[in-house]
């Protein structure tokens, strides 16, 4: 809706390792600290923390594939290459921005087995 | 479980995102191995000298020091130098894993990691650490009686004299000739003098378990005893004298075959002790040995310096 304050229209993301048992404590744990680390992401961006912000990306690039995450890990990887590359402003990544969120808060925590 | 399989291999991860240490955990937890986490270089180079691990997992992008610089300090440092360092990174640029590679890394893994890939890269690492580490070891020890060698022995006995000058411990150091031993060959041949010099070395191998003993040269042997004092090495090798007098050759009845020693500890030296002054000291005593007969076990003098003379 129009009016909702905070827009996700990504669909929801279910990690591809779900259902592998050496995995699946780990993937809950990560989608569980997802709330947190947007909250990061977000006070970050707000606060104009590039190196903050940085090292969150270059975290979730390097990781969230492993956890069965890929498209986090692409759009923390485009957004960290804008980061590292672009003179941009911090302010002109918040598309980039926007778009790590949404997919960080489109995981889908695995259902109990 | 059990606790008669051998001990398992070191594996050291270094990387500053706990997310990643929580997944090579589950990823490798059905492998044989220990692994260990480091969070920071500092504390990566510091765990990679304390742990001595047969295998390192070095992230590239480190927040305190960039991974390369990481690999050129685990390089540069002897302690460090012969552990098999795999990048991870997320980086995918060739000149990446050209450098990491150049500086002596083994192998490059690329993040998001697969799990068989990287499963198979760390066996295989931990593979050739085990055939480097028989090589280092092959290419210290004598080819003919298996003691340590020449070169062995210099480092050793640095080592030993550096730790005992620091700790005020003792050191002494035996130099030991096998009598007469040219005639030997001569008159029996070389494969009889290469079994003399195998059985000899047997015994001084098979002497304490602290002692190092090595073939310095033709047929002559050391033996660096550490945290032992003159009279108490001069104990030591006159066993080993006795029992070299005692080897019986059931192919050359009647041979006897002597040895002699010379033995020398810190307090034999004036000034500051290094290795080539007690060698020169150890030397000096042999050398009175096979000059009053041969067959016996001689201290080199004992000096105490500085020293007033009394009267």
């Amino acid at each position: 809706m129009d009016q909702s304050p905070e827009p996700n229209e990504t669909p929801p993301l279910h990690s591809t390792y779900e259902c592998d048992p050496d995995l699946r404590d780990l993937v809950v744990h990560f989608v569980d600290e997802m709330d947190q680390r947007v909250e990061m992401i977000r006070s970050a961006f707000l606060s104009d923390d590039a190196v903050a912000l940085q090292r969150i990306s270059h975290q979730l690039k390097g990781a969230a594939g492993g956890y069965g995450f890929d498209s986090i890990g692409d759009s923390a990887a485009r957004l960290e290459y804008d980061l590292l590359t672009d003179e941009a402003m911090i302010s002109d990544l918040s598309e980039r921005v926007e778009d790590l969120i949404n997919n960080c808060r489109a995981a889908v925590r695995p259902a109990d087995s | 479980m059990s606790h008669d399989e051998p001990k398992r291999p070191r594996v050291l991860a270094i990387d500053d995102s706990d997310l990643v240490h929580r997944l090579l955990r589950a990823r490798l937890r059905h492998e044989r191995i220990d692994l260990h986490s480091a969070l920071t270089a500092d504390e990566g180079i510091t765990a990679a000298k304390n742990l001595q691990p047969e295998v390192i997992l070095l992230d590239i992008d480190l927040e305190d020091l960039d991974g390369f610089e990481v690999l050129a300090r685990l390089k540069a440092d002897p302690i460090t130098r012969d552990i098999a360092v795999i990048f991870v990174s997320a980086s995918n640029e060739t000149m990446d894993r050209v450098r990491g590679l150049d500086l002596g890394a083994v192998d490059f893994v690329g993040k998001p990691f697969d799990v068989g890939e990287l499963k198979a890269r760390v066996r295989s690492a931990l593979r050739m650490q085990r055939l480097v580490k028989m090589l280092a070891q092959r290419a210290q020890l004598d080819g003919l009686t298996g003691l340590w060698n020449r070169a062995y022995l210099d480092d050793r006995l640095e080592a030993e004299t550096d730790s005992a000058i620091r700790y005020g411990n003792p050191l002494s150091l035996v130099l030991c000739d096998l009598d007469r031993f040219k005639n030997l060959n001569d008159s029996y041949g070389h494969p009889f003098g290469d079994e003399v010099l195998e059985r000899a070395a047997a015994i001084l191998g098979s002497g304490r378990s602290a002692d190092v003993a090595c073939r310095y040269g033709g047929e002559e042997f050391a033996i660096i005893a550490p945290g032992t004092d003159l009279n108490e090495t001069m104990e030591v090798a006159d066993r080993h004298r006795f029992r070299i007098t005692e080897i019986e050759w059931p192919d050359r009845p009647g041979v006897k075959v002597s040895a002699s020693f010379g033995v020398a500890d810190l307090t034999c030296i004036s000034g500051t002790p290094t290795p080539e002054k007690l060698i020169a000291a150890a030397d000096q005593a042999l050398y009175q040995a096979k000059k009053a007969g041969r067959n016996q076990v001689v201290a080199a003098d004992v000096q105490i310096w500085p020293r007033a003379a009394t009267g």
